[in-house]
């Protein structure tokens, strides 16, 4: 009676929404999509491909490195192979990647329906996909970047680098910061604003203070990159400024100054999120509260500012005064506590929890070893005397694919089958998922341990042949049959998600038993994530019995209305409506596009950059009827 | 847990004592920066297996169950145990911050060791310049005539110490000669310096350290240290200006070098060659190397490097100079005579 | 199901025009970014500044102080015509905001006619030095953004102009006023390292 009319008018209320909140279909309505499930999804599926030419760069590589004097790929071409697969590596894939998480996951888990700025984000990520096939388009037109993914001047300068490939390199660099910036912008905005009543500071799930922190570390780091590549490199380039000329006074080593202020800050950019999903893998999967929740935001806020102190440890070979090199060994070393200190609360959750062995715990487990070897070596290279001998050898490049792929990529994998049911409704095969694992494990410690040895042994890095006779031999032949097993890994992962995503068990909405608010909602989730917004009163509320859920009453249904917390305490604070879908973000990032591709031939460019994006985003603002709901 | 133990060692060893390893030092900073190392090596080692004992033992103890703790109704182990908890944690940070103390202060003391500043009187001091792709290499001296200019090859006394004065002549190079030294980077416009001493006699490679463009790899040089006396035999001889060619053919051969764009860009002493593009070759027959340590000094690989350079070393700055026929064999016996 | 606590929250205010709303918040971040633009090329003036003895270099006329000294009033008088737009958003008032935007355009111009006879007057390029390099990098970046600004604010008086406009639109114009605010603030700092520099800091000569 009284129940069976309630659910009427559930039933009719959820019509109502998915009216108002569903995404337009076609291919005209694909591109004005703004949903954040959506971008989040676009998201990890470009950047997995470019994962995929990354790693394929990689096994080019690795196949003309196993043998000496192997004439597989010529220098030029080894140049451009390293300089594309380090660029695609960090730029392409390792960072929009953890923001396609991010954007997918954090409306979730703070219990909303978009994030705050859903225009933002479908821009974000056009201009992101427009950068990758920018890069990508010089393979047609003779103008690949072979400088490193550095690009240090002046060989990256116009005397040393003719040609357009380190044009577009830099120009490249334009469209994905701008792309990382908006989702920085939009996702401080809805942590910190868009918040389940009652979700406190000091409620807020793991992986969200890490995009939090990391979202920080963007607009604060990628400034930098931008002046370093498209104001000092471009220009001295295209118009002869004379940032890095010493001839007129400018100086090789600002440009590297420049860089690492932003280079440094991005490795934790990339690794931040990482640590978040670890939080919230081994929460789940060891079925208790996470130990010291409190020392983990902490440390990853000191992370966070600490960051920011240590880019000189990448230039101590230029030969710094020594007061300075004391201090930036100091402070390269000091980072090793916030790390230490989440490693060991981990350890602590882990030993006291009960262990569900699941793929995902496996890939937790199997960052921690990774990461750990390669932090302790991050240890070793900070040591300036050590890091003389080190510093550009193959020592590094063992150290950082330890902590890139240990400590991003392995917890990502991780979180990938942890939040494959929320993204499918599907779960993913935990044999093959096991398998691949292993197989990734294994591949992954056979390319890169021998690799120590190399960088000790005297091997350079970014050499595309070395002579027989050095010692070498054993170890480069190693690391290539690693780097195919990885491969095999990596075909293992993709079948699984092939397989499962169609064939996969049935997921309910909380298959693992998580704690935070995702698991509230239908897997996958509905196009307005949960049917009434959720308020919580603790940091677990998937744990508690959610039939005594307190829920929000009092949105429209008629249009995409949210409500706004405020930042501290999350009160409430006001209602607020959310854009519809809006072709004006393509067309904008179509019009900035033109000009900026432009803008590697000369200058003036710019200007139709500027007016093509002033007439798109005149468009994208101008008011439509009923004005109350638009934006 | 490591994986493939035997080829590990296998390849350490063969590592180890190649020619080119900071795993077997030669000189006093190669030997400090060694033992630090050891320091760095061995800590991180302990701290590893810390880890990952633990990490075993949190998957032992999942095995036998810890029914004790009512963790299924409240997801929270007993408050006792968190405070156990706790203790641990803040113990093991700060011994953590304790360990990293230690590891500033030692590697500040090796900085301080091995930095400019601590070098000992009566050095030699040698300038260093990079180009694309080679070295050029000059040997200063308060009497200008005293001077010695070669490339790709450095010869130091042992037991004395040797200040390297680097710089670039185009882009960022780095020189590096793992068993004396870490590196340095020459960079165009600045002067980097820093000492480095040989203990033992020896021939030790170094190779450039930074990206420099398409032949970073084949950037190499040698240094080679000798007793006292030998490297005085050797300066002295180098001082001299270039041998004239006794016989026809060399004599030939000079001719050839002469008439040719050769002159362009290399220097002989005691030639009208004085150009500065290329190595100076007054002495190039006492070299080991061509190219930057791209191929042994013999005839036979001199005739391919001077007929092809360009598949020798592909991109390299010399060009494929186009010779008359019969004028190559006097070439090379020209310049294999360059004593 | 009905057991189910509610928070009702119908009776909050819907789109407030105030430092509350998302859209202020954001746009606060990007002006952090822009600031960090601007203070990266700070940092560059001083290192550029450190690596030569004399500063500006030889044949660069000192930059001339009064032009951009004079400017400065123009600019710090746009801030009331600001501030007056953007009371009007949060009050609804069509007439203050429209002479509030009038405003702030119209200085706005002025201050840019100064900026035009001052920049006129270098006898330097972009290609003479880094010197030269960094002050046309620093006006340049700056003027975009201001123009960039201009133009929004321009866009912006057209819509209330028209009528077109909802709570939305007051709130782009309150935010647009907080953009304002942040130029001319960081051209306090720009102007002084650009115009004083050379005199406090350029020995040698
Ligand atoms: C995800 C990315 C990532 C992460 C997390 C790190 C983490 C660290 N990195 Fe790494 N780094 C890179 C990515 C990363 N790095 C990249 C990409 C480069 C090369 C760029 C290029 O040249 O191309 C680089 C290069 C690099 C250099 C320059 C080397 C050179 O070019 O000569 C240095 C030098 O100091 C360094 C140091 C460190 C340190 C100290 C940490 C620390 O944060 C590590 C801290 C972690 C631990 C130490 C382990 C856990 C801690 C404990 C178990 C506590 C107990 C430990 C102790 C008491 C020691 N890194
Ligand atoms: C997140 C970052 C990241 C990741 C994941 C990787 C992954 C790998 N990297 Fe890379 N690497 C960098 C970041 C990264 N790297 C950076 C920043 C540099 C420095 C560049 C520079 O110096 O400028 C570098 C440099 C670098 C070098 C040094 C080059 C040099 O100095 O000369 C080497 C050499 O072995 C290497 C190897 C590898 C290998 C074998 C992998 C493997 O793990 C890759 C494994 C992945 C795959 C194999 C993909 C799966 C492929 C398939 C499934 C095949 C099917 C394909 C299709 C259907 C299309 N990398
Ligand atoms: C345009 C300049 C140029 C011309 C002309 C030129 N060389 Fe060279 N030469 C170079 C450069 C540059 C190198 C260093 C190449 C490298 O190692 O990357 C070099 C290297 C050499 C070397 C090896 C030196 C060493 O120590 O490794 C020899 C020998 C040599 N040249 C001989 C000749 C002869 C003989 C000719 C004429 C037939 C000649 N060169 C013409 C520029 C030139
Ligand atoms: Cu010179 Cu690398
Ligand atoms: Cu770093």
């Amino acid at each position: 009676m009284n129940s069976s009319k309630t659910q009427f008018a559930e039933l009719q209320q959820t019509d109502e929404l998915e009216q108002t909140w569903k995404e337009p279909k076609g291919f005209l309505g694909s591109l004005a999509v703004v949903g954040h499930k959506e971008i989040g999804k676009r998201y990890i599926v470009t950047a997995f491909i470019f994962l995929l030419l990354g790693g394929l760069e990689a096994l080019l590589m690795r196949l003309q490195l196993a043998f000496p004097e192997n004439t597989f790929l010529d220098p030029g071409r080894y140049n451009q192979i390293f300089t594309t697969h380090g660029t695609t590596m960090m730029f392409l894939f390792a960072v929009p990647v953890m923001e396609g998480m991010g954007i997918y996951l954090v409306p979730l888990m703070v219990g909303t329906r978009n994030v705050a700025f859903p225009r933002l984000n479908a821009f974000g990520y056009w201009m992101y996909l427009a950068g990758g096939l920018f890069l990508y388009a010089g393979t047609f037109f003779h103008a690949l970047p072979d400088a490193g993914w550095f690009a240090y001047p002046p060989l990256s300068g116009p005397q040393f680098s003719p040609g357009k490939g380190v044009d577009v390199w830099a120009q490249m660099i334009t469209f994905t910061e701008v792309s990382a910036l908006c989702v920085a912008v939009e996702l401080i905005v809805t942590i910190l604003r868009m918040r389940a009543p009652g979700m406190t500071l000091n409620r807020i799930p793991m992986f969200c203070w890490s995009m939090l922190v990391q979202s920080f570390m963007i607009i604060f780091a990628m400034p930098a990159v931008m002046i370093a590549s498209s104001v000092m490199l471009l220009n001295d380039r295209t118009i002869g400024t004379h940032f890095v000329n010493p001839a007129e006074g400018g100086d090789p080593l600002l440009y590297q100054h420049i860089f690492w202020f932003f280079g440094h800050p991005e490795v934790y950019i990339i690794f931040l999120p990482a640590l978040g999903m670890v939080s919230s893998m081994i929460e789940t999967f060891s079925r208790r509260h996470l130990f010291g929740y409190p020392a983990l935001v902490l440390a990853l806020v000191a992370n966070g500012f600490l960051a920011f102190g240590l880019w000189v440890h990448h230039m101590f070979a230029t030969g710094l005064p020594q007061v300075g090199e004391a201090y930036f060994t100091a402070a390269s070393m000091m980072i090793a506590i916030t790390s230490g200190v989440q490693i060991f609360c981990w350890l602590a959750t882990l030993c006291t929890g009960r262990l569900r062995t699941t793929t995902a715990l496996h890939f937790v487990f199997g960052f921690i070893f990774i990461f750990v070897l390669g932090g302790l070596t991050g240890v070793m290279v900070a040591s300036i005397p050590f890091d003389l001998q080190a510093h550009d050898t193959y020592f590094v490049v063992a150290h950082f694919h330890y902590v890139l792929i240990g400590g991003a990529l392995f917890p990502l994998f991780g979180g990938f089958h942890y939040w494959f049911p929320k993204f499918t409704g599907r779960l993913m095969d935990e044999r093959l998922g096991k398998c691949s694992f292993w197989i990734l494990f294994v591949g992954f410690n056979l390319t890169f341990f021998p690799m120590h040895f190399l960088g000790l042994g005297g091997m350079p890095r970014r050499v595309y042949t070395y002579s027989a006779g050095m010692g070498w031999e054993l170890p480069n032949l190693l690391a290539t049959v690693g780097a195919l097993t990885i491969a095999v890994g990596g075909i293992v992962f993709i079948a699984n998600v092939m397989r499962s995503r169609r064939h996969g068990e049935i997921a309910d909405p909380n298959p693992w038993e998580g704690a935070s608010l995702e698991w509230e909602a239908a897997s996958p989730p509905k196009s307005y994530n949960f049917p009434r917004l959720p308020a919580v009163d603790n940091l677990w509320p998937a744990w508690d019995d959610i039939s005594k859920r307190t829920v929000i009453e009092g949105l429209s249904d008629d249009r995409r209305e949210i409500l706004i917390t405020s930042l501290n305490a999350a009160e409430p604070h006001h209602r607020h409506t959310l854009p519809k879908p809006s072709i004006w973000p393509f067309v904008t990032t179509l019009g900035l596009g033109i000009g900026l591709t432009g803008s590697v031939i000369a200058f003036s460019w710019y200007y139709v950059a500027a007016a093509l994006g002033a007439i798109g985003f005149i468009g994208w603002f101008w008011p439509r009827r009923p004005l109350e709901f638009t934006s | 847990m490591r994986r493939c133990t035997l080829p590990f060692l296998f390849f350490l060893a063969n590592i180890a004592f190649g020619q080119q390893s900071a795993l077997d030092p030669a000189g006093p900073q190669a030997g400090r920066i060694r033992s630090l190392e050891s320091l760095l090596f061995g800590i991180s080692v302990v701290i590893f297996v810390g880890v990952i004992g633990t990490l075993a033992v949190a998957l032992f103890r999942r095995r036998r169950g810890i029914q004790q703790e009512p963790l299924e109704s409240t997801h929270r182990p007993s408050a006792q145990t968190e405070r156990k908890l706790l203790v641990v944690v803040s113990s093991l940070s700060a011994v953590s911050l304790l360990i990293l103390f230690a590891l500033i202060v030692v590697s500040v003391v090796t900085g301080r060791e091995i930095s400019i500043k601590s070098l000992p009187r009566d050095s030699l001091v040698v300038e260093v310049t990079g180009n694309q792709w080679w070295w050029s290499v000059r040997y200063l001296d308060d009497n200008t005539q005293r001077i010695i200019v070669t490339a790709n090859e450095i010869h130091i006394p042992t037991g004395r110490p040797v200040v390297i004065k680097g710089t670039s002549h185009d882009v960022i190079h780095s020189f590096w000669v793992p068993n004396l030294h870490g590196k340095r980077d020459l960079i165009p416009s600045r002067v980097n310096t820093e000492w480095i001493q040989a203990d033992r006699p020896g021939r030790f490679r170094g190779q450039c350290a930074e990206f420099c463009g398409l032949q970073h790899a084949h950037m190499a040089f040698w240094v080679i240290a000798e007793p006292p006396a030998q490297f005085e035999a050797w300066r002295r001889q180098q001082l001299q200006p270039a041998a004239e060619p006794s016989d026809p053919v060399r004599l030939r051969g000079q001719q050839v070098f002469l008439n040719n764009a050769c002159v362009l860009c290399h220097t002989i002493q005691g030639t009208t060659a004085a150009g500065q593009n290329g190595p100076d070759l007054t002495h190039f027959g006492s070299r080991q190397t061509i190219a930057a340590g791209t191929l042994p000094n013999t005839i036979g690989n001199l005739g391919g490097w001077i007929t092809d350079p360009q598949t020798v070393k592909p991109g390299n700055h010399m060009p494929q100079v186009p010779l008359a026929p019969g004028d190559e064999q006097p070439l090379l016996a020209y310049l294999e005579g360059l004593k | 199901m009905t057991e189910a606590r509610v928070l009702y929250v119908g009776h909050l205010p819907d789109q407030e025009v105030s430092n509350h709303g998302p859209l202020w918040f954001g746009q606060v971040l990007l002006c952090c970014i822009e600031g960090m633009m601007l203070c990266m090329l700070i940092a560059i003036y001083f290192y550029l500044r450190l690596g030569v003895d004399v500063w500006p270099p030889p044949g660069t006329q000192l930059p001339s102080t009064p032009v951009p000294t004079l400017a400065l009033i123009p600019l710090l008088l746009s801030i009331v015509p600001t501030y007056i737009a953007s009371a009007g958003a949060k009050r609804n008032s069509r007439v203050l905001m429209l002479a509030g935007l009038a405003g702030n355009l119209l200085f706005a111009a002025v201050f840019l006619g100064f900026r035009y006879l001052e920049w006129r007057s270098f006898n330097f390029t972009w290609q003479t030095d880094a010197h030269g390099t960094i002050v046309w990098s620093i006006l340049f970046l700056h003027t975009f953004d201001l123009v960039a600004d201009l133009v929004m604010t321009f866009v912006l008086l057209v819509i209330i102009a028209i009528g077109r406009y909802g709570p939305k639109q007051r709130t782009g114009v309150h935010v647009d006023s907080v953009v304002w605010y942040f130029l001319v603030a960081i051209w306090l700092p720009l102007y002084a390292v650009i115009y004083w520099g050379p005199h406090v800091v350029g020995a040698g000569r």
